[in-house]
């Protein structure tokens, strides 16, 4: 949980606000209110109750505040009183966020952070917060510097982060100086900055002093969310009787949370139910109390009663168990699964603390990481982790990621890149798989000039992309339109800040550098995209060959000649006997012959169909033929074949109510092949969507 | 798709040495049984099926047709193809625990089968239980190279059997096992007629017949790896730089294998049975039946919804089309250890999008793997996919003692974290071990060293297996298992052997040490037990002196009797510090205490 904050917003709504700003072609007033929005939006977007909110104004129109009656707090209103700020709030305050009509009344600037601090005082009272006062002004208003001492010292005591920003106020360190300025603004600018570094005397950095332009300018920059660290694993003596240690483990990556929208105002209703052939619909409904829990043990299902179902788990205890220890230079980086963890030791608990402490350090020293079994919890299911040792001038830590059990490795094997391998075993050193030597020299010289570690240009740090500079492009985003809808809920969505694309391509002043072997390289390599329509097309009438590289065509053809070439298709092997009917003609006549045997074929088998039986089959069919069809460039063929088998199922000629049988064949995608995916079809998207669903 | 497969056993060609005349046979079935079980956890929803041939019985009653076996003579269907149920398995593990009993089911056929009628057999199978599945193996396992030498008839329309099966998507994976009585094994006589390979394939191994006695351990994983079919997670682009880029597919070769999740039951029936849970959801103020088109999604902001359109909800999380695209290279070292959010994903060039991929990734590849860099990229996976930022890191063939490919070529995608993601490490005073403790300890590290690095399957999973092996014994009505298997547990024998002595003299040092700690927690709980045990006489003062840091302040609260006095944090601290649970409200939490100080 977050710490607990009150904030108190001053806003300075003095008539000249009303000024537009040649180059910003906004009000003043609105310039400021860009900030405060986006930062009552931020802090909306969290929807904590323990983050609240309170806005004043002053050089308004009216007067009301709790300091009415003394002298020296006209025209300053409490706009909002401390709370969570939720939209109707915020509507409110659109309203009265407006400059003043009347020129050159009271409404004196420290004056209303008296007000603002006043608020604070009441509403934190001695409890733990964070408290802050935001104040934006153009500083042309009155800012009486008499007694501001108290208000400092006040300011001081209550620990209170006071930020003024003011509308082109000069500050050398950002770089703007305002031209011609008005000579009271000048002063007041001076006597605000004395007043506001008055607060960050006597050890305590409480004051900032700043323009407005730089804190719009950050606003870009994504905020982060601040986490208190917190322990996952209550600390728990390790059964490992000699390397003993009470640690503690935390998370030290974690990924975030992406705001996910919900429903809006629906509730869930469950329902249980059985396959039951002899129930409407073929299936029962069950009642919950007729249910036990239970696994699939291959087909066969295994009820476990609730009481029963502890057997099934694992009893462990909690421990970290060290396995043995890894060469750093044999792991390997691809097996970490997780995200990271901190162990550090318990609290209070010295000994446990030098226990690790020698550890890290010996790990350290001879470059290696631990293995180790661990269970955070009782019967909670061991994992395996890696232990890294993280030694800084003031931490010590192990960072713990998990590995992969021998069931999590999927064993998919992939050729070798050096080399190519042919069918008969040879070892090529050439082919068009393989790099040409020109080709290699060009990727090094690319790659080494694509160097990112020195390229950020103007940080702190010379290495581009850190984690530290890399945002969640999407959870930002998010939270963006998300306070931006609400702030503006009739206008279309801003595009998305510059920072969260900033890493979506490589860096001009590599990639200028690198222009030229960047050129040749594309050249030497010679990629040529494929066109997706022309893609199967080619290998079409290639004789599948098997290993001994045996011609079965000929083979066929020599040992029976007798064999009439035309042999029907016959329903007991229709898709080998289809495949080699394509195979042994060029007709376009044989194709169609082929279609109209198949078609016999798929009606035969949906007629003897037991319920879906057979469905599977059809459709597998089916999928052979659109394939081959578009292959040998007669779509046609197969689209008649479709509307044929279509009007059969619908007539209801297939032995009754078939359009289960169709409606197997729309969730395969089987419809009729469309101008997309031939050029010699007429067939377009909605006409094959009408006949796959009308 | 679901990746069917089917075993398919030679019944008893040949002479088999040793005493069990059908020895062979039981090594593939029990490499079968073995396969069969792995699946069943790793792929629950996979069909296998076991049919033997040359054998003299014949049966053939697969369900989808083909009757009591006309025309399939000395062909024998043990198992049907289908997802395997308990009474199959049972029907299995009893053939192989008691062969004697079923050794006229093993009894070879006096005649030579017709191999034709063998693998139309199984076409059969295929096409009727299997219909309209992606991927289909057949693996045959057998010791007869030739079974149709003198007959060159039957041996073309083999041939052609083979290829309506290879037109029917199947892929024949042969196991030859050395038969002695024929002096070896050639698969050009009859096998490399009937075997279809791609010229890019690589899964094939060099096929060299078992010799000897089989090695079950290596049939098991033999099968175990081709029979999982290669699925790609993503096709992608790879861009190298503006204007390079190439096709590749990504994998996932790491995914936590978790238990199937339970389901509900309905046991009133006369088999146990699934219930299908149906949700319907209801307007929240008229509980009427919402139609799905009628939902709308909203953000919660300020205590209200915020409504987007459909429209608007998909521009705001579009960042582009899919492509992996590198900004650049940096050292291997720069993706820290703790730079880690979820398993990585494997890529390797795909030339069908993109022809010449291969060749350009290759060279990266070189690249990358002699100047140990890794390149540095925007990635958005698939479409609609949130971006992230990867480290493209190069792997390099591994292969294992068998020569079988462990770890493949190719480039392995690390997700680095966003700065978002990045907590604060936890408050933690550093106390910082001496020399003499540290040394030691490298003592014990050195020893214990194991210097292949991690090896992933020297390591099963012992929860899943567990659970898998309990419900295994209620399924098939065995005897419950009393004791897991274990092997993520430390070798303690193994340990103390090497490294025992080390061990035991760093414990040494650190009790040493801890005597000369400050360590207020331990000390307390001295002087708590010595006040309970005399009783009396212990002046308080003296204790609370002699304390420091928090345990004092809750000794004290005790003794006063005001433990619920403290604050949570403090109760917290004092569990913790003793290692003791800290969850709960702060009733708890003080009971807990006391409980403690109570005795």
């Amino acid at each position: 949980m977050a710490d607990k904050q009150a904030t108190v917003y001053v806003i300075d709504l003095g008539s000249t606000l009303s000024r537009v700003h040649p180059l910003r072609g906004e009000s003043d007033l609105d310039y400021a209110l860009t900030y405060i929005w986006d930062k009552i939006a931020a802090t909306m977007s969290t929807g904590r109750k323990t983050d609240v909110i309170g806005v004043v104004g002053f050089r308004t129109e009216n007067t009301d505040n709790t300091m009415a009656t003394a002298d020296g707090y006209e025209n300053i209103c409490v706009l909002a009183p401390i709370a969570q700020f939720l939209m109707d709030h915020m509507r409110d305050l659109k309203r009265v966020l407006v400059p003043s009509r009347r020129k050159g009344r009271g409404g004196d600037g420290f004056s209303a952070v008296c007000i603002a601090v006043d608020m604070i005082m009441r509403y934190c009272r001695k409890l733990k917060y964070i408290r802050n006062v935001m104040l934006v002004t153009d500083g042309r208003g009155e800012w009486d510097d008499e007694g501001c001492e108290e208000i400092v010292g006040q300011i001081r005591e209550e620990g209170i982060n006071l930020t003024v920003l003011g509308v082109d106020f000069d500050d050398e360190e950002y770089g703007f100086i305002e031209e011609g300025k008005d000579p009271k603004k000048a002063r007041n600018e001076k006597v605000i900055k004395k007043m506001v570094e008055g607060c960050n005397e006597g050890g305590q950095e409480l004051g900032i002093f700043g323009t407005l332009a730089e804190a719009i300018y950050e606003l870009g920059k994504p905020r982060l969310k601040k986490v208190r660290p917190e322990r996952m694993i209550p600390p728990s003596p390790s059964t490992s009787s000699d390397i003993l240690a009470l640690l503690s483990q935390n998370p030290s990556v974690r990924v975030h949370i992406l705001p996910r929208p919900k429903s809006r105002a629906l509730a869930n209703a469950r329902a249980y139910q059985i396959e039951d052939d002899a129930a409407a619909g073929g299936m029962m409904d069950i009642e919950k109390e007729q249910m036990e829990k239970g696994y699939n043990y291959g087909r066969t299902v295994v009820p476990i009663s609730a009481t029963d179902e502890a057997i099934t788990i694992l009893e462990t205890e909690p421990g970290l168990q060290i396995v043995g220890f890894v060469p750093v230079e044999k792991y390997r980086r691809y097996f970490s699964m997780s995200t990271a963890n901190v162990i550090v030791g318990a609290r209070d608990n010295p000994k446990a603390a030098v226990a690790l402490s020698s550890l890290i350090h010996a790990l350290f020293e001879l470059e290696s990481y631990a293995l180790a079994r661990l269970v955070t919890k009782k019967n909670v299911a061991p994992v395996l982790v890696l232990l890294a040792p993280f030694i800084d001038a003031d931490y010590e830590c192990l960072i713990d990621v998990q590995v992969p059990f021998t069931e999590d490795v999927r064993h998919y094997r992939f050729p070798p890149l050096d080399k190519v391998r042919t069918i008969s075993g040879k070892v090529l050193e050439k082919h068009r798989f393989l790099p040409t030597p020109d080709m290699e020299k060009l990727v090094s010289e690319y790659v080494d000039k694509m160097d990112l570690m020195a390229a950020n240009d103007g940080g702190d740090e010379p290495e581009y992309a850190t984690v530290d500079e890399t945002f969640s492009p999407i959870l930002h985003r998010i939270n963006q339109v998300v306070r931006w809808r609400a702030v503006h809920p009739d206008e279309p969505l801003p595009p998305a800040p510059e920072i969260l694309t900033k890493y979506d391509h490589p860096p001009e002043n590599l990639l200028e550098a690198a222009a030229d072997t960047l050129k040749k390289l594309i050249e030497a390599s010679d990629v040529k995209k494929v066109d997706p329509k022309v893609a199967g097309r080619k290998r079409a009438r290639d004789q599948p060959v098997p290993k001994s590289g045996l011609d079965v065509e000929a083979l066929l053809t020599s040992a029976a000649p007798s064999a009439p070439k035309k042999a029907k298709i016959s329903s007991t092997n229709p898709i080998p006997d289809f495949k080699n009917k394509l195979r042994t003609t060029e007709d376009l006549s044989d194709l169609e012959e082929a279609g109209k045997e198949m078609l016999a074929v798929l009606k035969e088998l949906i007629k003897y169909s037991l319920a879906d039986a057979n469905y599977g089959r059809v459709c597998e069919i089916l999928k052979v033929m659109r394939d081959e069809y578009i292959e040998y460039d007669e779509p046609g063929v197969y689209n008649k074949v479709l509307q044929g088998l279509k009007k059969a199922i619908v007539s209801g000629e297939l032995d009754g109510n078939r359009m289960e049988c169709w409606d197997e064949i729309r969730y395969n995608k089987l419809g009729l092949i469309t101008k997309g995916e031939s050029e010699r079809v007429e067939v377009d998207d909605a006409e094959a969507r009408k006949f796959l669903w009308g | 798709m679901l990746a069917p497969q089917e075993l398919d056993d030679d019944g008893g060609q040949g002479r088999k040495k040793g005493s069990t005349p059908a020895s062979a046979v039981l090594t593939a079935l029990q490499c079968a049984y073995g396969v069969l079980q792995s699946r069943i956890i790793s792929n629950p929803n996979d069909m296998m099926g076991i049919l033997f041939f040359g054998t003299e019985a014949t049966k053939f009653d697969t369900a989808g047709g083909g009757g009591t076996g006309g025309g399939y003579e000395h062909c024998y269907l043990l198992l049907d193809l289908d997802i395997p149920d308990a009474e199959g398995i049972k029907g299995l593990k009893g053939i192989i625990e008691d062969p004697e009993e079923f050794g006229s089911l093993l009894k070879p056929a006096k005649e030579q089968v017709s191999m034709a009628n063998v693998l139309f057999a199984v076409n059969q199978i295929f096409t009727t239980k299997a219909a309209n599945f992606q991927s289909r193996r057949l693996f045959i396992v057998t010791d007869e190279d030739d079974p149709h030498s003198t007959d060159k008839a039957l041996k073309n329309s083999s041939i052609t059997r083979a290829r309506d099966l290879y037109d029917l998507g199947v892929r024949i994976d042969p196991f030859f096992i050395y038969n002695p009585a024929k002096g070896g094994f050639d698969s050009s006589k009859f096998y490399d007629d009937i075997v279809y390979r791609s010229p890019t394939d690589e899964e094939d191994d060099s096929q060299t017949a078992v010799s000897g006695r089989i090695r079950l351990k290596q049939m098991v994983s033999s099968i175990k790896s081709k029979s999982t079919p290669k699925r790609a997670l993503f096709t992608n682009k790879l861009e190298l730089g503006p204007g390079l880029v190439i096709g590749v597919k990504g994998y996932l070769l790491f995914k936590r294998q978790e238990k199937a999740r339970s389901h509900y039951v309905y046991t009133s029936g006369e088999k146990a049975k699934i219930v299908k849970g149906v949700t319907t959801q209801l307007a929240e103020e008229t509980a009427k039946v919402v139609d799905k088109a009628e939902i709308r999604k909203a953000y919660k902001f300020g205590g209200e919804q915020i409504l987007f359109t459909p429209e608007e909800m998909k521009a705001m999380r579009n960042f582009g089309e899919p492509v992996i695209r590198i900004i650049g290279f940096k050292p291997a070292s720069a993706v820290r250890f703790d730079m880690n959010v979820k398993p990585a994903n494997f890529i390797y060039s795909d030339e069908t999008g993109y022809v010449g991929s291969t060749r350009v990734f290759a060279a990266l590849h070189a690249k990358l793997v002699r100047d140990e860099k890794v390149g540095i990229a925007w990635c958005i996976p698939r479409k609609n996919a949130a971006p992230q930022i990867v480290a493209i890191l190069p792997s390099v063939e591994e292969l294992g003692d068998d020569g079988v490919q462990i770890i493949p070529p190719g480039f392995f995608l690390i997700y680095l974290p966003f700065a978002d993601d990045v907590r604060q490490n936890p408050e933690n005073k550093l106390v910082r071990a001496p020399a003499a403790l540290i040394d030691r300890m490298r003592a014990v590290v050195k020893q214990l060293h194991m210097p292949r690095g991690y090896v992933p399957d020297k390591y099963s999973n012992p929860s899943l297996q567990w659970h898998y092996r309990i419900l295994q014994a209620i399924a098939l009505d065995e005897d419950m298992p009393a004791q897991p298997t274990d092997t993520t547990l430390p070798k303690y024998k193994l340990i103390d052997k090497h490294a025992g002595t080390y061990c035991r003299e760093w414990g040494e040092e650190l009790e040493k040490l801890a005597r000369n700690l400050a360590t207020p927690a331990a000390k307390t709980s001295a002087a708590k037990r010595s006040t309970l045990v005399k009783g009396e006489g212990v002046p308080r003062k003296k204790v609370k002196a002699e304390d420091g840091g928090e345990g004092d302040e809750v000794m004290a609260a005790w003794r006063g009797g005001g433990v619920a006095r403290l604050t949570v944090a403090k109760l917290r601290a004092w569990l913790e510090g003793r290692g003791l649970d800290t969850s709960g409200r702060k009733v708890d939490l003080v009971e807990r205490v006391e409980g403690v100080l109570d005795g």
